[in-house]
């Protein structure tokens, strides 16, 4: 029997590994960092026991990584950096850098459980070594037991604005402002998902209890809409803004800090799905993310995807579609394994939440009024708001992706994943349209997933 | 407690638990200006955390376009700022 071949050993994937492997299939797991866990369940190389208090669950990632490593039919390789896949006649091609070697893997099956990364949108400032994001801080703490600062600002909006606040304080570190863009009387708007999903409140009112003790409270409707650096370079102080509504400033005043943690929920990682050519789709929250089937079947036979990449949901939507997909994986290399209608169940019940997250943490154009002439858009290839006006207004670029070929804005090592979503909504502002699928689409188009040194390229081939 | 893991950051001595990225070393030292950008020297640092952004480039061991991020420290290891492209 073939492997089942898995890509990403966070939540979803370690799910999917389990349950292909209990369906009697072979998997070979990969994953680029050194530990299993993802991004969620991020751990460093102290012993793991120790790490709980950096997690509001981490005994649920426990079992599966530990239940992972116990089963004889899953094959993991940690630090695994996919760097290039093509889909041709049925077969995934996969080359991987792995303890320094190219291996190749050619798969009819695959499943991809790669993730997200923090979405951030761009403001004065946001360029300033100490402005990063809240999963730059959390996974310093997580993965490496450091705190990036002492004095640190919390900003944006999302659930997980919580948690960061929470394991900073843990660590020892001081929040000096805990703000949520959106107020939280939008929870409201969903009342049937919340009672359905009363135990995410225990999740939330753990968090909410260390923050307490580190004497901060949360604001509501408050951004960070610039940072300024000191006379040594590095972030001093931010701008701090009560928005309205549509994220329009209504006042500002200044906060001193020397780590700004600012984030606007998630992006999901398209980059391998994309470049095997699977159907992608604009999401409710306008992000990119891969299309999937009842059976977390992408647009293309024999290739599977769960977790954030298919819909930013959270952990436990993620275990929920991981395990579907796993099942689905492991149908497709030949075992006998049915999908219970109770596995449906509980997805469709974490994906109502994931609507409701939805609904509670839009982010609303007016962060476009707070981007100034001179600020920075694309952090690789420093290209500025007023460049892209230039590329518009004089050279006549009427889309996204012109005003990128004139400006280079998108094109450089991270390929757009930072700035790529914010400037199609930037391009369309300046335009005055509504920004397309289309648009949104070929903004995250990457023909190389993760650059590796030529020198392993020249040996190769 | 595990013993530190000397390296070094522009010829300084620095030191790293085992395990720890380059970037989280040299921010647990209040060392945050990891490159200068081609075009502007702006300073950057640390940003995502995570591999994504590129923000967090060095030279290690001669080698440029190192995500700080996610490289662990080794013993010995030459890390230096890089200016521009290190092309």
């Amino acid at each position: 029997m073939h492997n089942v071949v898995i890509v990403g050993a966070g939540p979803a994937g370690l799910s999917a590994a389990l349950a292909a492997a209990a369906a009697g299939a072979p998997v070979l797991l990969l994953d680029s960092n050194q530990r299993l866990g993802g991004q969620y369940w991020r751990n460093s190389s102290q012993p793991i026991e120790s790490q709980k208090d950096q997690h509001f669950d981490l005994d649920t990632g426990m079992l599966l990584m530990n239940a992972v490593k116990a089963r004889k039919e899953i094959t993991v390789w940690n630090g695994a950096q996919i760097w290039s896949a093509s889909h041709k006649d049925g077969v995934n091609t996969l080359r991987v850098l792995h303890q320094g070697e190219e291996k190749i893997i050619n798969t009819a099956n695959l499943v991809l459980c790669t993730g997200a990364y923090d979405r951030t949108l761009p403001f004065p400032g946001w360029d300033i070594p100490g402005v990063m994001t809240p999963g730059g801080v959390q996974s310093l703490i997580k993965g490496h037991g450091v705190l990036a600062g002492n004095k640190v600002v919390v900003a944006g909006s999302g659930p997980f604005l919580l948690p960061v606040a929470a394991g900073i304080i843990k660590a020892g570190g001081q929040v000096v402002e805990l703000l949520e863009a959106n107020k939280s009387w939008r929870w409201l708007l969903s009342p049937l998902t919340l009672l359905e999903n009363i135990t995410k409140l225990k999740e939330a009112f753990y968090y909410i209890k260390t923050i307490s003790q580190g004497k901060v409270r949360a604001r509501f409707g408050v951004a960070v809409i610039a940072a300024h650096k000191g006379v040594d370079g590095k972030l001093e102080s931010v701008d701090v803004a009560t928005i309205k509504r549509n994220f329009k400033v209504k006042k500002t005043r200044n906060v001193k800090c020397d780590v700004a943690a600012i984030g606007w929920g998630f992006t999901a990682d398209t980059s391998l799905a994309g470049a095997l050519g699977c159907k992608l789709k604009v999401a409710k929250d306008k992000g990119v993310v891969a299309e999937a089937d009842s059976n977390q079947q992408s647009s293309i036979p024999g290739i599977f995807v769960a977790g954030e990449l298919t819909g930013i949901g959270g952990a436990e939507l993620s275990m929920a579609e991981g395990v579907i997909a796993g099942i689905s994986a492991a149908k497709f290399v030949g075992c006998k394994v049915e999908i219970s209608k109770a596995h449906k169940k509980r997805r469709a019940k974490k994906q109502r939440f994931a609507d409701a997250l939805i609904k509670s943490y839009p982010v609303k154009s007016g962060w476009l009024t707070w981007l100034k002439n001179e600020t920075t858009v694309c952090r690789c290839e420093e290209v500025s708001v007023g460049n892209l006006k230039y590329a518009i207004e004089e050279l006549g670029a009427t889309d996204s992706r012109t005003a990128k070929l004139f400006t280079r804005c998108g094109m450089g090592l991270c390929q757009g994943r930072v700035c790529g979503r914010s400037v199609v909504d930037l391009v369309a502002a300046e335009l005055n349209i509504s920004p397309t699928d289309t648009d949104r689409i070929s903004a995250v188009n990457r023909p190389i997933i993760s650059p590796i040194p030529l020198g392993v390229l020249a040996a190769g081939e | 407690m595990q013993s530190n893991i000397e390296f070094t950051f522009d010829g300084q001595k620095m030191l790293a638990l085992p395990g720890q990225s380059v970037g989280a070393a040299l921010l647990a030292a209040n060392q945050r200006t990891l490159r200068k950008t081609r075009f502007n020297q702006n300073e950057r640092g640390v940003f995502c955390g995570i591999g994504i952004c590129f923000d967090c480039l060095v030279v290690i061991n001669g080698v440029g376009n190192q995500r700080a991020c996610l490289i662990e420290v080794t013993a010995g290891m030459n890390v230096q700022t890089q200016v521009g492209s290190h092309a």
